[in-house]
């Protein structure tokens, strides 16, 4: 609870989540302004929720993974890990409490951009509507389910191998699982006879799953609660192994010791 | 929070449940509470043939080595076994050979125990340290003129050790064994904060038993108890009335 307290403390002295806040807000207001909508008014909405859940992304990626890699290193270099490694505070207990204090300074983003979608975006017809809502919980759901595992992973990392892996390694998955598998994809229905790829493929993550933005875009409404399900066993199945590795990556002093 | 006990562990620590309602109750002054109330008594045996070191031996004990409640000074020329020893009594380390046994909530405060640049102390104060001690802590911070409304990465290195030794010394715990490790506390701290520190652990020396690693820049100070490192040997050394000038030919 001490180093969920620090960690807290220190994100409120840094005050980038004022940026982060302020974007959040600000981003899904202003960026449709740049569309046509004066021609048709009809793309002011789907363009507020791109905008909202865009910055989200953004935010996850350039902000919350930084400072998980960030406080993954600091903690292991400055001796704040050891001391309260001394205490009887563990690795696990150690990472969980950076990792949570991360996350709930993204949990206000997430929470903006729903309430952006919800009420500057929402369907006039009723029944698309509760669609509207359950899509965009279903994403809110599925977003932390994507950032939360890999900053838990950025920690783990950067305390064993340095800030910068422990940003590179989480971001490139991210971006790898959210466009480069779909290219695989791709690759595979148009040869599909090396089996390397295929594999390759099938143990990916498949991170584009978790982003509903085009369901938001062309109202397609939610995910069919089945379906849901089978991805939040997917996504649960990806944070057992990011979760295992980063908490066996973790160390709370450096490598050299 | 924390662990009582190290390596070898000993019997939990009495813990005064007769003093649960009244330290609820009324909160009092530190000094008078220690006058009042024995503390819980913590201890640290290094057994005969404790060996400590990163893989190879440095350092061994050449005989049991008990210590209580107060302050020990741990002297050793540098790249002698001063912050492995401590580490491994923290518990960080592994031991190479023997054993030891330890009793008591343990703080390592290492030679670079430091924060967040963008962090002032008083925020760290807060995170850290309960909030009937903090008015003491920010008490001592001012004793030690230590600016807790500045950013820490902006104060000298003498004040940002001073940030980790006032974290440490209110972070004890008041009806159990403390043990506080301190790997040289006193680089880049002036004489008078030296002083008031050396002050403070006087008033509570029996609140905690505290190990001091030291480098010898201070040779008028006085020794009550050391443990020497030298010639890859650990023992106890001096009768109370040493100071490290004393000290400074054997482990030359």
């Amino acid at each position: 609870m001490d180093l969920f307290r620090l960690t807290v403390a220190t994100l409120l002295a840094r005050k980038m989540w004022v940026v982060a806040i302020f974007a959040a807000i600000i981003t899904p207001l202003v960026f449709p302004l740049f569309t046509p909508h004066e021609a048709n008014t009809m793309l002011l909405e789907p363009a507020r929720a791109q905008a909202a859940w865009t910055c989200t992304w953004f935010i996850g990626i350039l902000w919350t993974l930084s400072q998980a890699a960030r406080f993954g290193d600091s903690n292991s270099r400055t001796g704040v890990g050891a001391y309260f490694r001394a205490q009887g505070i563990g690795s696990l207990r150690q990472i969980f409490g950076i990792w949570s204090a991360i996350m709930l300074f993204l949990l206000p983003v997430v929470i903006i951009a729903v309430a952006t979608c919800l009420l500057f975006a929402m369907p006039a017809d009723a029944r698309e509507g509760t669609m509207w809502v359950w899509t965009n919980l279903q994403f809110a759901a599925l977003f932390l389910f994507t950032i939360g595992p890999l900053a838990l992973l950025g920690v783990g990392l950067a305390s064993r191998f340095g800030a910068l892996i422990g940003y590179l390694l989480p971001t490139g998955l991210c971006l790898y699982g959210l466009y480069g598998v779909t290219r695989l994809g791709m690759m595979i229905r148009l040869r599909d006879d090396n089996k390397l790829v295929e594999w390759i493929y099938s143990i990916s993550p498949h991170y584009h799953l978790a982003d509903l933005t085009p369901r938001l875009i062309f109202k397609m409404g939610h995910i069919p609660w089945a379906e849901f399900g089978l991805f939040l066993c997917y996504f649960a199945t990806i944070t057992v192994v990011l979760g295992s590795s980063a908490t066996l990556l973790f160390r709370t002093d450096p490598l050299r010791n | 929070m924390g662990r009582l006990i190290t390596c070898k562990r000993a019997p939990p620590a009495p813990r005064w449940p007769e003093l649960a309602g009244v330290e609820r109750a009324v909160h009092f002054p530190f000094r008078e509470m220690s006058s009042r109330i024995p503390h819980p008594q913590a201890s640290v045996k290094l057994s005969q043939g404790l060996g400590i070191g990163y893989r190879s031996l440095l350092a061994e004990v050449t005989e049991d080595i008990p210590l209580e409640n107060g302050t020990h000074y741990l002297l050793a020329r540098n790249g002698r076994g001063k912050t492995t020893l401590l580490k491994t009594i923290a518990g960080l380390i592994k031991t190479v050979a023997g054993s030891f046994e330890t009793r008591g909530h343990c703080q390592f405060i290492g030679d670079e125990f430091f924060f967040d640049r963008e962090l002032k102390p008083q925020s760290i104060f807060k995170a850290l340290i309960p909030a009937d001690r903090r008015q003491e802590a920010f008490h001592l911070a001012e004793l030690l003129e230590l600016d807790a409304r500045k950013e820490f990465g902006k104060l000298s290195f003498g004040n940002r050790k001073k940030v980790g030794l006032v974290v440490a010394e209110f972070r004890l715990r008041e009806q159990e064994p403390n043990l506080l490790l301190y790997d040289e506390p006193f680089t880049g701290l002036d004489t008078p904060a030296r002083e008031a520190i050396r002050e403070r652990w006087e008033a509570t020396k029996d609140q905690a038993l505290r190990i001091i690693s030291c480098h010898p820049d201070f040779d008028s100070m006085s020794m009550p108890s050391a443990l020497l490192i030298s010639d890859g040997k650990i023992f106890l050394g001096g009768d109370g009335a040493l100071t490290w000038a004393d000290f400074k030919d054997r482990l030359n």
